[in-house]
């Protein structure tokens, strides 16, 4: 074989894997990792709410698609295997929060010992504000 | 107070009459389905909330799009930032009626298949939406379910000419509502 055909055929295969790699990066890019996520505010659930409820548009603004560490009373909740549901200080004037799957596995018995009434503090993805759920947060970790 | 003030309007009907019944669930989930050659999308929200008034078939449904979650974090930020324009558009809502509620007997066990229709928003376009669904009755809850396409074009959402190929423009919803007595 020519040199010059070799040296092309490395530099041909070269290119493919690193082409090849980088689109399985990109496609397989990781989920955002709220768990180590530093939190860009930590509130109380009622301030959160109130300052939903008062403006909207602002709020999403400034909180949505963030990591938030809220703290309150569970005031509702609802555990069916992997979907478990905590409602912070109000049932409809609250802020709802969908665990993540990772926690529900972690901890399991603390999750297991929630009770109506429990202070708790939450990490969780700020997704906006719905009429009947009050504030959504998802993908979120128990602190405490 | 504004919150329960709009719950109000909702069921102004329903305040009229003291056997008023509402069932409530806040976590509704919403699957959606696409499947081509190329791509199949999956994605599933656990948090829908929706309100369900038996006295009068009304029906009240939302979900914030941000809630919407993938397997492929790369999927999940398209949809979010590209099609659904959640910093423009974040939530969607459904404000319809079951048509056939009458037939159904909802203090007892049962089983039917009903219609419901009303206005649906996504990506801030409104449609008129009938749909089939399937309302099961046990134990005084409600299960409620519901399949149909929805397409991108209808509600506005963007598909670049790279993608036509790998994305359908009717994309599967699938719904379901379990809905427990609300007493408030």
């Amino acid at each position: 074989m020519k040199k010059g055909l070799k040296i092309f055929l490395i530099i041909a295969v070269l290119g493919l894997v690193t082409g090849l790699s980088t689109v399985y990066y990109v496609f397989n890019k990781p989920h955002r990792n709220v768990e180590d996520e530093t939190p860009s505010y930590t509130m109380d659930a009622t301030a959160l709410y109130s300052e939903y409820s008062n403006d909207e548009e602002a709020s999403n603004l400034k909180f949505a698609d963030k990591v938030i560490q809220v703290n309150g009373e569970i005031a509702e909740l609802s555990i069916d295997g992997y979907q478990v549901s905590v409602v912070l200080n109000d049932e409809m004037e609250g802020v709802s929060c969908a665990l993540d799957s990772v926690t529900i596995d972690n901890h399991k018995s603390v999750i297991d010992a929630l009770k109506l009434g429990d202070k708790i503090t939450l990490k969780g993805k700020c997704d906006g504000f719905d009429m009947i759920m009050g504030v959504v947060f998802t993908r979120c970790f128990i602190i405490e | 107070m504004k919150l329960k003030y709009i719950l109000l309007i909702i069921f102004t009907g329903s305040l009229l009459s003291s056997f008023a019944q509402k069932y409530i669930t806040k976590t509704g989930t919403i699957e959606i389905y696409s499947e081509t050659p190329l791509f199949i999308i999956e994605g599933v929200n656990k948090k829908v909330a929706s309100i369900l008034n038996t006295e009068t078939g009304e029906v009240v449904s939302s979900t914030l799009i941000r809630s919407f979650k993938f397997e492929e974090a790369l999927v999940e930020e398209h949809f979010n930032e590209n099609y659904l324009e959640a910093h423009k558009f974040p939530k969607s809502i459904f404000k319809g009626k079951i048509t056939d509620y009458k037939k159904i007997d909802f203090s007892k066990d049962g089983k039917y298949d009903i219609m419901i229709e009303g206005k649906l928003t996504i990506h801030g376009v409104t449609n008129y939406i009938k749909e089939k669904g399937s309302l099961v009755i046990k134990n005084g809850e409600i299960s409620a379910k519901s399949d149909f396409p929805v397409s991108l074009k209808a509600y506005g959402v963007k598909v670049e000419p790279a993608y036509k190929k790998a994305i359908k423009d009717d994309i599967l919803l699938k719904i379901h509502f379990d809905y427990k007595p609300y007493n408030k």
